[in-house]
């Protein structure tokens, strides 16, 4: 077998404080929903982690392509291992992926499940019981490829708006490169949803996300598309205004064509940006803010390989082959406050030229900003055909664990087993009126490990969404303060958060 | 609604007779998307493919039409092809035979769309083939195509460039040292290995092996203002400071980046494909300039690789960023493999050396390769000028020095008088 000098190297940083590498064990847990289908399934294969029964835990909604979806009853207890149990009366067949959020703000979480077909919005009725609401929100779903999401609420808005982006012509056969079909923008309109606004060009979305990109209180809409099929295409980013209208080159938007599958967001580096990490295959993308002098330009410098995080290919197996990577998600899974990033991967369908034994990846944030592959000693080693998936805390004991979706494979799941990792604060955000879980808000937590900085979104990933309260690492430090800066822009007062508390930050 | 010109109006009993026509025309349609999204295909492996591919159509119909000769016993290594049996053939049949075979081979590793796109084409090619022909006769010449398209599979399996790996960027590989060779101008992983390196030592078609269309040495290496290689890096860097909107437009005309573009030798095959069209070209003609062309690009590539690797020189990138301005981008995207001279000028001066042969100098055309990537389609006076665009593109895009274009263009004509030897016609 040949052997071959990993890259990595020269990005290595000396070796001295190396993160400290969390331990995982693989669970039987009751998650039994292979992603299933041919052709058009191919892509999805999501999750929606978020609690439908207001027990705190989170439950797990997985998508089941052609075969029916599966809702999860998270019946883990605090610290102990992961169980969960199938809920009955959600028949939802055809879902490539789902985001949970509270669309009408009625303080139960709802559905937005994403459909080969008409796309569902799903109303909590609560004890994770569910009805469709397309007829009663005026949501015309559709009959297409559904592979993206993302939703915000504009300014004002009592109703969230909803990005929905799709893929390719699914009728044609002998030519669909360049099929792309239209994504759309479903605004607000009384109690529910205007018509669709289609978002012209569309280029084969795979992820959106709603983002305050320039930290300037404006969230636009990031697009990350699949050169595999569009036909002058790129990736996008949208103004979000009145009407929506792309971001040019003469505003500084730079081109990039890659087969963008995901996107991560995080401020690595609290320095007010986000970072975002893009999802391909042979080469993934981690994008940092780079703007001219004394200007604020989306234009990004591609640092995943000065940073050791290209993850272009299996770091185990022997399957020298390009990868191929889908869901990515930036957390701490070691609680030493950096941002960590997990990575899921599985070739496309026996395509010979990208590697069969893919594992996925859980890189692991050093001080220094670079990243050190640890999925394997950290026991999360897997070679199954992941893509979507969740990085999240199933039995309250503040330690992530690990869920991946696979396709024609049931789900997998990792329990952080750590022994000694830092200590962590979970910040849940609720305030009255409309955008009760506050989307679009900025958490900062300040502790002696420094300032962190998140931005609470619903979107990106590959079509796997989160409504869980969202966890900071902070090390050895053995205390915190957070804040939120609300989606309006008005900011909180720091708070005193103790190592292992879980704090709801009201208005 | 506008009124088509009486020449480009549907003819549909036209249109039935010319099914040999449609079944080429639909199978190199989708042969230019599937090189477009097939990972592994890279220029110099594209430029492979469409050589053996219009050979596999040549010599399907060399067997049965006296006025074609077969290239067997003329390029290397291909010997006697199948011969037809006495009984009655159809040529759309048999050619329908051939390219399913032929290009479903090619495209084994393409991806599930490529699959089922192949999968629709073939259904839809073999009705539109076998409408009014004998199922006895349909049977054999689909069967006699097969045969003919597997030969040549077999031959080609043995010229060095069948087999490709990691998308073609070797997992191993040592730079040579000194300042003025090649050295990785991206932060893509996979692309700090250069493409092909061994491209060079495949087995051509009809240049020699060696010594066939080398190139002179790339000039000196200096850093000196005041030499040549100095001056060459500074126009570069001049002309990216001052371009022009037509020039940008000229540069991504001729881009033909790989996975996003059919690649330089599938422009070439786009080109030849809207001219057929035009001019309803008939099948034989088709299939005899779509192999000769074919075998221009892909020896093309292999001697330009020959002499990539022979000197290995820098890219404008890496030289200006450490002589002239730091921060310098130029307009298209460095491409992951030595500088001199430019594979784009020497697979079009390949081009259009043998397509002037069959057309003449001033034969007009309008290339609208890329109309659907929103680029609009460009007249040229001849296949000549189109050539010399596409090389000088390549200075407008700031990925090659002014040499690399002059000379492989020039390595390009030289290429196409060793194709032109070749005999299609008895």
């Amino acid at each position: 077998m040949r052997k071959v000098l990993p890259l990595l190297l020269l990005a290595s940083p000396a070796l001295a404080d190396e993160p400290v590498t969390p331990q995982f064990a693989k669970e039987t847990t009751g998650l039994a929903t292979p992603y299933m289908g041919d052709w058009q399934y191919m892509v999805g294969g999501g999750a929606a982690v978020f609690d439908c029964d207001a027990d705190a835990r989170p439950d797990v909604f997985i998508a089941g392509g052609e075969g029916p979806a599966g809702l999860y009853r998270n019946l883990s207890e605090p610290g102990g291992t992961l169980k969960f149990a199938p809920v009955e009366g959600v028949s939802e067949t055809g879902v490539t992926g789902a985001y949970p959020l509270d669309i009408d703000s009625d303080g139960v979480t709802d559905l937005a499940v994403l459909r080969v077909g008409e796309n569902h919005l799903m109303r909590g009725l609560g004890d994770c019981r569910f009805e469709n609401a397309n007829a009663a929100w005026g949501f015309d779903g559709g009959d297409a490829w559904s592979t993206a999401f993302a939703a915000t609420w504009e300014t004002g808005a009592a109703w969230p708006t909803l990005a929905v982006g799709n893929y390719i012509d699914r009728k044609e056969e002998a030519f669909p490169w360049g099929s792309c079909t239209d994504n759309w923008l479903h605004r607000p309109a009384d109690k529910g949803f205007a018509p669709p606004l289609p978002l012209k060009p569309s280029f084969c979305a795979l992820s959106m996300l709603f983002t305050d990109w320039a930290n300037n209180g404006t969230r636009d809409l990031r697009v990350s598309n699949d050169r595999e099929y569009y036909k002058g295409g790129q990736e996008q980013l949208w103004h979000m205004e009145a009407e929506p209208r792309l971001w040019t080159d003469k505003e500084g938007w730079k081109r990039l064509r890659i087969w963008g599958m995901g996107i991560a967001a995080r401020d690595l580096d609290a320095n007010g940006f986000n970072e975002y990490f893009l999802t391909s295959m042979a080469d993934n993308k981690l994008q940092v803010l780079v703007p001219p002098k004394d200007q604020t330009l989306p234009q990004y410098a591609d640092q995943a390989f000065k940073r050791g995080a290209t993850a272009h290919r299996p770091f185990t197996g022997g399957d020298l082959r390009p990868s191929t990577a889908w869901h990515a998600q930036f957390e701490d899974v070691n609680n030493d406050g950096l941002a960590d990033v997990f990575v899921v991967k599985g070739n496309v369908s026996k395509m010979p030229d990208f590697a069969q034994k893919d594992p996925n990846n859980l890189m692991l944030q050093r001080a220094d900003g670079t990243f050190l592959e640890v999925a394997e000693t950290a026991g999360a080693l897997s070679f199954a055909n992941g893509r979507g998936g969740a990085v999240a805390d199933f039995n309250a004991d503040g330690k992530l664990d690990l869920l991946v979706v696979n396709r024609r494979e049931a789900p997998e799941i990792w329990r952080n087993v750590s022994e000694g990792l830092g200590g962590f604060v979970s910040v849940r955000l609720s305030q009255a009126g409309a955008n009760r879980d506050a989307i679009g808000a900025w958490v900062e937590l300040r502790s002696e490990a420094g300032l962190q900085r998140r931005e609470i979104t619903v979107g990106g990933g590959h079509m796997s969404g989160q409504l869980v309260s969202w966890h900071f690492g902070i090390g050895t430090a053995d205390s915190a303060e957070v804040r939120v800066i609300w989606p309006d822009g008005q900011a909180s007062d720091w708070v005193a958060a103790q190592p292992g508390e879980a704090i709801t930050l009201k208005r | 609604m506008a009124t088509l010109p009486a020449a480009l109006a549907p003819r549909p009993a036209f249109a039935a007779e010319r099914r040999a026509e449609q079944v080429l025309g639909q199978w190199y349609k989708l042969l230019l998307e599937l090189i477009r999204h097939t990972a592994t295909y890279s220029p110099p492996v594209a430029a492979r493919s469409f050589a053996y591919l219009g050979i596999t159509a040549f010599e399907a119909q060399a067997t049965g039409t006296p006025a074609l000769r077969s290239l067997a016993g003329q390029v290397a290594g291909l010997t006697a092809l199948p011969a037809r049996d006495a009984a009655p053939h159809d040529e759309a049949c048999v050619l329908q035979g051939a390219l399913s075979h032929a290009i479903a081979a090619h495209f084994g590793n393409t991806g599930p769309t490529g699959q089922r796109a192949m999968q629709a084409m073939e259904k839809r090619l073999s009705e539109v083939a076998m409408a009014g022909v004998g199922q006895d006769v349909a049977d054999r010449s689909l069967a006699h195509g097969i045969a003919v398209s597997q030969a040549i599979l077999d031959w080609s399996a043995s010229d060095g460039g069948a087999v490709i790996e990691n998308m073609g960027f070797p997992y191993e590989y040592t730079l040579t040292e000194g300042p003025g060779h090649w050295v990785p101008t991206n932060t893509t992983a996979v692309q700090q290995h250069p493409l092909l390196p061994t491209w060079g030592q495949n087995r051509t078609f009809a240049i020699p092996m060696t010594g066939g269309c080398g190139l002179p040495p790339a000039l000196e290496y200096s850093e000196d203002p005041a030499s040549a290689f100095y001056a060459e890096a500074k126009t570069v860097y001049d002309i990216s400071k001052s371009l022009t909107d037509e020039q940008k437009v000229i540069a991504r005309f001729w881009s033909d980046d790989p996975m996003l573009s059919p690649t330089p030798p599938g422009h070439w095959v786009s080109i030849m494909l809207q001219i057929f069209d035009r001019d309803a070209t008939p099948v034989d003609r088709q299939a005899e300039v779509l192999a000769m062309l074919g075998m221009a690009v892909s020896d093309g590539f292999v001697q330009c690789w020959r002499s990539k690797f022979e000197y290995d020189l820098l890219r404008p990138i890496t030289y200006i960023r450490r002589v002239i301005d730091p921060n310098w981008e130029p307009l298209l995207n460095t491409p992951p493999f030595p500088e001199y001279p430019s594979g784009h000028s020497t697979q079009s001066g390949a081009a259009a050396g043998v397509l002037e042969a069959f057309y003449g100098p001033d034969f007009a055309f309008e290339d609208a390769t890329h109309e659907d990537d929103g680029i609009a389609p460009r007249p040229f006076a001849g296949f000549a000028e189109a050539a010399e665009e596409a090389a000088i593109s390549r200075l407008y895009g700031g990925i090659h020095f002014p040499s690399a274009n002059k000379n492989g263009l020039e390595q390009g004509r030289c290429i196409a008088s060793h194709i032109l030897e070749l005999k299609t016609r008895a």
